[in-house]
């Protein structure tokens, strides 16, 4: 292997290689800012431009793109509290937060530094694992991979805020919004009313934009808007004690990522808020959650740069894609001659390794530009309410647009904006929505596969032991907190009774 | 989720937050309970309407299962919640009856001589009242420039969103009206349609 590397080393360090790499991170960078825009449409709409390029220069740009969109992501969540994508849905919980109680610089930081040491920590995964967990991902069924979707929507507890019923709720509203269209394995065509452009669904991107970035626009406004924020320099700089906080937060998450993103389908998004609700459940400052809290951004962001190097796990070792930008990717092998798969480490070593090697350099140079330019992105927060918000709408209309290039995208984000704006008006919240969105498709399929591994059977489920274990983990997640409060109720009036008289 | 605690310079100031349900001390307000009506009424009907596609097929999950299962959680979970806000809501009447003689508690918090806190000037200088109002006007702006574009397109369409949400909803001058507008409309150009080559709806006039 270390021969291997050293060719990886030789290859990614060409100065060619390494122009290409930073270009392909900057760019990255500035698309995942730009509302709609995820790493997937990024790596499409760039891909012919590398067609000119020497295959491997070619696949270190392009993956340079899809890691600098994490990054980029994770600005607008924690500037202006407009996601990129699905996956920096949940760092405007906490990033956002941060940045309105003047400390953004520090939560840009933050960001950077827990995806930098998730992508260290997942390259060299990567690079000694990828066969093994390969192979190990292979075993998951449709009942495996449903009982981990059961459990990653068991984390809406950690979202619900204090009314638990509530979150459920809004994230059976986004399952059902998940269910329009034509039906994942069958052709029947649901909810769609006669309408073409609801054949392929709802959007998700276009919702989440609706819901993130107009609706909270919409209820500054109505709040009464938002002062110009002008922190002082020193609050802009990550502190030791964010440093202290961040890294148990980052590890969990690394971790998380990288079990999930093996998980063809299961993706990044997944990772996140799982990571999130972990961190509601062991983390030291769990109270602060959603209040600003340095874990509340460390763990969801090491978990999505974690979850997206792990995609490339199935995508090299079996040519299955990890996620939709690794689908993309797929594509761009192919379009070089390449054919992922177990043979491509044995033929294209130099390929492979240079690529490997160039996440780590891809990922330093994101470090050595996001960590100096956190304070200075933070100073968009000084550009008047009055100005900014305009511009957000902006964008963010743009950037539905260009999802699926069809003006349908922008009707589908100003519904849920309107939307957005009563939910958050009326204490419903908007995370477990997006996160029934997002695994309603692939809850459906799974359940469909299931169904019919089990002749109808769904208890299956619980015969086999990893999917038993998982399943049975989602129940206590959710029903834990119900009866611990439940306990508590209970004592608290006993406690009282027994107060009283000394009080 | 709402509300973080506000920072900088502007916290002297801070916006008036107005929720729902934050009555100081009191229960769900009628606003509350008919969100939360409208939501047993859409998994009513999508639970009813799912049952065409099929919720079992030869025994097996069919196309109506997941909108069957959700509608009626959905419907179930509201009705619960309805329930359980008519209780509350009848509790804090009886509190509130029982502290009548007192007086208001929130009455008595402002002092004399001052306006109420939903009379409160948010950092723009406007009252609830024109608040309210600018969101309804944001709502139309963009629903009118979204009608707008297969006319003059999606670029000059929302520029001019911002044109005239700048001059009319911020009362800003024409000069910053125009320039944010400018500004907008050279970003998405350069960005969208120079460097990523996003085929923007240019509309019948074709301009942009």
């Amino acid at each position: 292997m270390l021969d291997n590397l050293a060719l990886g080393v030789a290859t990614a360090v060409s100065p060619e290689n390494l122009l290409w790499c930073f270009i392909g991170v900057a760019l990255g960078t500035v698309i995942g800012m730009l509302p709609g825009l995820g790493s997937a449409t990024g790596v499409a709409l760039l891909l012919p431009v590398t067609l000119a390029l020497e295959p491997v220069t070619a696949l270190i740009m392009l993956a340079g793109i899809y890691y600098g969109c994490q990054y980029g992501a994770s600005i607008s969540s924690i500037l202006i509290s407009t996601p990129g994508d699905s996956s920096s849905v949940v760092l405007t919980l906490d990033g956002y937060q941060m940045a309105r109680n003047g400390r953004a610089g520090a939560a840009l930081a933050v960001s950077a530094l827990s995806s930098f040491i998730a992508a260290i920590i997942t390259i060299v995964g990567l690079m000694l694992l990828a066969a093994p967990i390969a192979d190990l991902a292979l075993r998951f069924g449709p009942p495996e991979t449903l009982a981990v979707i059961l459990l990653g929507l068991s984390t809406i507890v950690s979202f619900a805020g204090d009314n638990l019923l509530r979150g459920i709720t809004m994230a059976a509203v986004g399952l059902l919004l998940s269910t329009v269209g034509i039906a994942s394995g069958f052709t029947d065509a649901r909810f769609t009313f006669g309408s073409l452009n609801l054949l392929s669904g709802l959007d998700f991107i276009a919702v989440l934009i609706g819901l993130f970035a107009i609706g909270e626009v919409l209820h500054q406004i109505h709040r009464g808007g938002e002062a110009p924020i002008r922190a002082r320099f020193k609050d802009l700089v990550i502190t030791r004690d964010d440093v202290r906080r961040m890294i148990p937060a980052s590890l969990r998450g690394t971790g998380l990522g990288f079990a999930l993103g093996v998980l063809p389908g299961a993706g990044a998004t997944l990772a996140t808020f799982m990571s999130y609700g972990l961190e509601g459940r062991v983390g030291k400052h769990r109270a602060e959650l959603g209040t600003g809290a340095v874990e509340g951004v460390a763990a969801p962001e090491a978990s999505n740069n974690a979850a997206a190097n792990a995609s490339f796990i199935p995508t090299l070792s079996l040519g299955i894609p990890g996620s939709g930008t690794t689908a993309v990717l797929l594509g761009a092998f192919v379009v070089f001659g390449l054919q992922p798969g177990p043979l491509l480490f044995e033929q294209q070593p130099a390929l492979v390794w240079g690529l490997l090697v160039s996440f780590v350099i891809g990922n330093f140079m994101l470090l050595v530009l996001n960590l100096p330019l956190a304070p200075v992105f933070a100073q968009a927060l000084r550009v008047p309410y009055s100005y900014l918000y305009p511009f957000i709408l902006f964008i963010s209309l743009l950037g539905a647009f260009a999802i699926g290039n069809n003006t349908f995208s922008l009707w589908v984000a100003f519904t849920a904006g309107v939307l957005g704006y009563f939910m958050k008006r009326f204490d419903f919240p908007a995370a477990p929505l997006v996160l029934g969105l997002v695994l309603g498709p692939l809850l459906e399929r799974s359940l469909v596969q299931t169904s019919a591994l089990g002749r109808g059977d769904l208890m299956i489920i619980f015969e086999r032991p990893i999917s038993a274990a998982f399943t049975v983990a989602a129940i206590l997640a959710i029903l834990a907190p119900v009866v611990l409060a439940a306990v508590r109720r209970r004592r608290a009036p006993g406690r009282a009774r027994q107060s009283t008289p000394t009080a | 989720m709402s509300g973080g605690p506000e920072g900088g310079a502007g916290a002297d100031r801070a916006p008036v937050q107005v929720t729902a349900t934050g009555v100081a001390g009191g229960g769900p307000t009628r606003a509350d309970l008919v969100g939360t009506a409208l939501l047993a009424v859409l998994g009513l009907a999508a639970a009813v309407y799912g049952w065409r596609y099929g919720f079992l097929v030869d025994g097996q999950v069919g196309a109506g299962f997941l909108p069957v299962a959700t509608g009626g959680f959905i419907a179930v979970a509201s009705t619960a919640e309805i329930v359980r806000m008519g209780l509350q809501r009848r509790a804090t009447r009886a509190d509130d009856h029982v502290r009548a003689p007192v007086g208001d508690e929130r009455a008595a918090a402002v002092p004399t001589g001052q306006a109420a806190p939903d009379e409160e000037l948010d950092v723009f200088g406007r009252t609830a009242a024109q608040r309210g109002r600018a969101i309804a006007v944001v709502f139309g702006l963009l629903g009118a420039a979204l009608l707008l574009v297969p006319l003059i397109g999606l670029l000059l369409s929302l520029s001019l969103a911002v044109l005239v949400l700048v001059l009319v909803v911020e009362r800003k001058g024409p000069v910053a009206a125009v320039a944010s507008a400018a500004a907008c409309l050279a970003f998405g150009w350069l960005v969208f349609v120079q460097v990523l080559g996003a085929p923007l709806p240019s509309g019948a006039l074709g301009l942009v």
